[in-house]
């Protein structure tokens, strides 16, 4: 059965990876991807009988034969052509299949306020703060596939923000499909230094027409005073699967704004977790899906505020066609300490089909007493008022849904407050919608 | 010279229930008529049947707008042969600006009359030329469509749409519901400087108020989805002075 030879697969590439890796098998990097196997082999893989999964069933995707491939040879150029951002000037940080391409990476360089490692035993022992958040801000008992990456990661990257980033760092996540079924395990972690203000935009892509599936994972510590923007953007092939999961723990007057924009993929799972551990802390979530075909993608959220006087928005769009399907799950936890937080979550999906469906479920878990808190969730067509109103100003029946439903989902992006990326994300929202 | 609108006999309803029970009426070009009439008359039944909305069942009767036949039209081509309605409750539109909708707006009406789109330069001028009239602010050019906008600003956002249309016929439901006496005059003056020999309006109005600033040619009175009097603008005085009750009570109701 699929899930066993999943499995087996899991099992047995942790075998070569510690092969692999040879004399580092006894460190503390290891240690953890031992504990991350067992952490996957307690949990198993999660069935629809898992509240967690109840709408998203990964056992389709696990009917292929997913096997790690840490070799790829795939060439500069074609490298190279993956996500650009016409509007966009940023670094590049290329993964391919979970490992780094220098050659074809464009790092920063000198004072720039950033560096990018791998992270090692050695860092781990010199650097505490690492340590305390690698594997640590999302430990693999947080869901199966997290432990998966966190079995099979072989390289690590930390990305340590120590200032003020000049120009985005953009992380590619490239599966290379062109001779078999891959299974990829991308992992990820920023550190943003107090202060410190960075812009990073994750992105996957696969190359080939085997089935990919991505298992990601980032974890993002904001240190207090900071800033970081994190941009996520999937818009792959229909070959491609994804299942990734970021968190941020949020310090003290820091603050993480977040946008995950889906515009294609044959399947999404979005966990995105923001902790406000400290008192002004701040989070802005927000995301754009627009699916078509039998396109699927779940964004599983959770604003977890802890520390009183924290503030948190939440804004999810979507937009469904054909026979796509959408999950929505936001969950907003108000600890019995956090008084005087604020948080407002709202989701809207549009649906353009009859076939298409979304499930919603917002859940508030609030124990403090002291909060203002609201949540709002619609669904629907578009609005027949609105459409008239255009038409009678002589737009096109096509042409008034059109901008209707692109007013829809672009409208979440007014949020952001970089307009190069915002430009970038609305591209990318319309080239969906044509 | 030709009608503008003829209206002849007009019976429409929604879900089974008849609510414009034979409506006739004739405007020409130059003219201002005003329709008058108490609340849930039909005045924005008419309005809304006359702009191709949808939701509105033609029961029977005809209408002419330029020769042609209106009912037979989509709302697109309705408005590109030069019909204009302005809202009792304009629409908000989140996430399109009034600039991006209105460039859009008058490209699709220049589109069917055979007109080349109008370049970016001579749009913003245009804009700020038709601002003036209603004497809006540029800064509601970059804000969401009507999003937030006050009742007044709505109002005037709705002239300043006509304005930029340049149409043949405009029909303003209750434009000055909701306005105070100074956005009032600010609206009406709009209508009027759109006022030529060649076009023609028909006010909807529940007040008498409006009429002091657009004078009409005709004044007629809905009553119960039928024309129950149409006169002289005196007419909206004596209304105003003798409530809708007067009409109700000296017409008879088959009239
Ligand atoms: N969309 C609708 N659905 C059901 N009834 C409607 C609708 N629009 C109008 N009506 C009814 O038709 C009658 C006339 O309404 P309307 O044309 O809005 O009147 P007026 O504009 O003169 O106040 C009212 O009784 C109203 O309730
Ligand atoms: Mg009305």
């Amino acid at each position: 059965m699929s899930i066993e030879r999943f499995n087996d697969n899991i099992r047995n590439a942790f075998g070569s990876l510690e092969q692999r890796i040879n004399g580092a098998a006894g460190g503390a990097l290891h240690a953890l991807r031992r504990s991350a196997l067992e952490a996957f082999t307690t949990q198993g893989v999660p069935t629809i009988r898992h509240e967690e999964w109840k709408y998203t069933n990964v056992l389709p995707l696990l009917a292929s034969d997913l096997q790690q491939s840490p070799d790829s040879d795939l060439a500069a150029h074609d490298l190279a052509a993956l996500g650009h951002m016409p509007d966009v000037d940023a670094w590049r940080l290329v993964v391919v299949n979970g490992m780094v391409r220098t050659d074809v990476s464009t790092l920063p360089e000198g004072d720039a306020a950033v560096t990018v490692q791998m992270i090692t035993d050695d860092l781990l022992a010199s650097h505490p703060r690492v340590a305390a958040a690698f594997g640590h801000i999302t430990p693999a008992s947080a869901h199966p596939f997290v432990a998966v990456n966190a079995a099979l990661t072989q390289q690590g990257i930390l990305v340590h923000v120590h200032g003020r980033l000049a120009r985005p760092l953009h992380i590619l996540c490239v599966g290379d499909a062109r001779a078999s079924d891959i299974l990829h395990t991308p992992r990820v972690l920023i550190l943003a230094d107090t202060h410190a203000e960075a812009t990073i935009i994750e992105s996957h892509h696969t190359v080939g027409t085997f089935q990919a599936l991505d298992v990601t994972v980032v974890e993002v510590l904001a240190e207090a005073g900071s800033h970081v923007r994190y941009f996520k953007l999937l818009h792959d092939a229909n070959n491609a699967s994804h299942i990734g999961s970021t968190a941020a723990v949020v310090a003290r007057d820091a603050r993480a704004v977040c946008a995950t924009v889906v515009t294609g993929g044959r399947f999404v799972r979005n966990d995105l977790h923001v902790r406000l551990v400290e008192p002004g802390a701040s989070g802005y979530l927000y995301g754009v899906s627009v699916l078509d075909g039998t396109s699927f993608a779940d964004n599983h959220t959770v604003v977890d505020h802890v520390a009183p006087h924290c503030h948190s928005e939440e804004l999810y769009k979507g937009v469904y066609d054909d026979k796509s399907v959408g999950v929505f799950n936001g969950k907003i936890f108000v600890r019995e300490d956090a008084q005087k937080t604020t948080a407002y979550q709202s989701n809207h999906a549009l649906l353009l089909s009859e076939s298409a469906q979304i499930n919603a479920k917002p859940q508030l878990e609030i124990w403090a007493d002291d909060v203002k808190c609201s949540h709002g969730a619609t669904t629907g067509q578009l609005n027949e008022d609105a459409l008239f109103y255009l038409r009678a100003r002589g737009l096109p029946e096509g042409d008034a849904r059109k901008l209707l439903t692109h007013a829809f989902a672009a409208e979440v992006m007014d949020h952001l407050d970089d307009d190069a990326i915002r430009t970038h994300m609305v591209a990318l929202i319309d080239e969906a919608l044509a | 010279m030709q009608p503008i609108l003829t209206i002849d006999n007009l019976r429409a309803g929604i879900e089974g229930r008849e609510i414009l029970k034979g409506v006739s009426l004739t405007v020409r070009p130059g003219e201002v008529h005003a329709i008058m009439g108490p609340n849930g008359s039909g005045k924005s039944t008419l309005a809304s049947v006359l702009a191709g909305r949808e939701d509105y069942e033609v029961l029977g009767g005809s209408v002419t707008f330029m020769q042609k036949d209106l009912l037979e039209m989509a709302p697109e081509e309705r408005a590109g042969e030069g019909l204009f309605l302005a809202f009792q409750y304009p629409v908000e539109i989140p996430g399109v600006s009034t600039a991006n909708f209105l460039k859009t707006s008058v490209n699709a009406v220049r589109k069917y009359r055979g007109q080349e789109p109008l370049e970016a330069a001579a749009f913003l001028a245009l804009m700020r030329e038709k601002m003036k009239l209603v004497e809006m602010d540029q800064s509601f050019l970059s804000r969401s469509l009507n999003e937030g906008f006050s009742g007044g600003e709505k109002k005037r956002n709705e002239v300043f749409q006509m304005a930029m249309l340049e149409p043949t016929l405009s029909v303003l439901d209750e434009t000055d519901s909701g306005l105070d006496i100074d956005a009032l005059r600010i609206v009406a003056s709009g209508v009027n400087a759109l006022r030529s020999p060649s076009n023609a309006t028909v006010v909807i109005t529940h007040y008498q108020r409006l009429l002091d600033y657009i004078v009409p040619d005709v004044v007629h009175v809905l009553v119960n989805g039928r024309i129950a009097m149409s006169g002289g603008k005196e007419l909206a005085l004596e209304l105003e002075a003798k409530g809708y009750d007067w009409v109700k009570n000296t017409v008879p109701v088959e009239a």
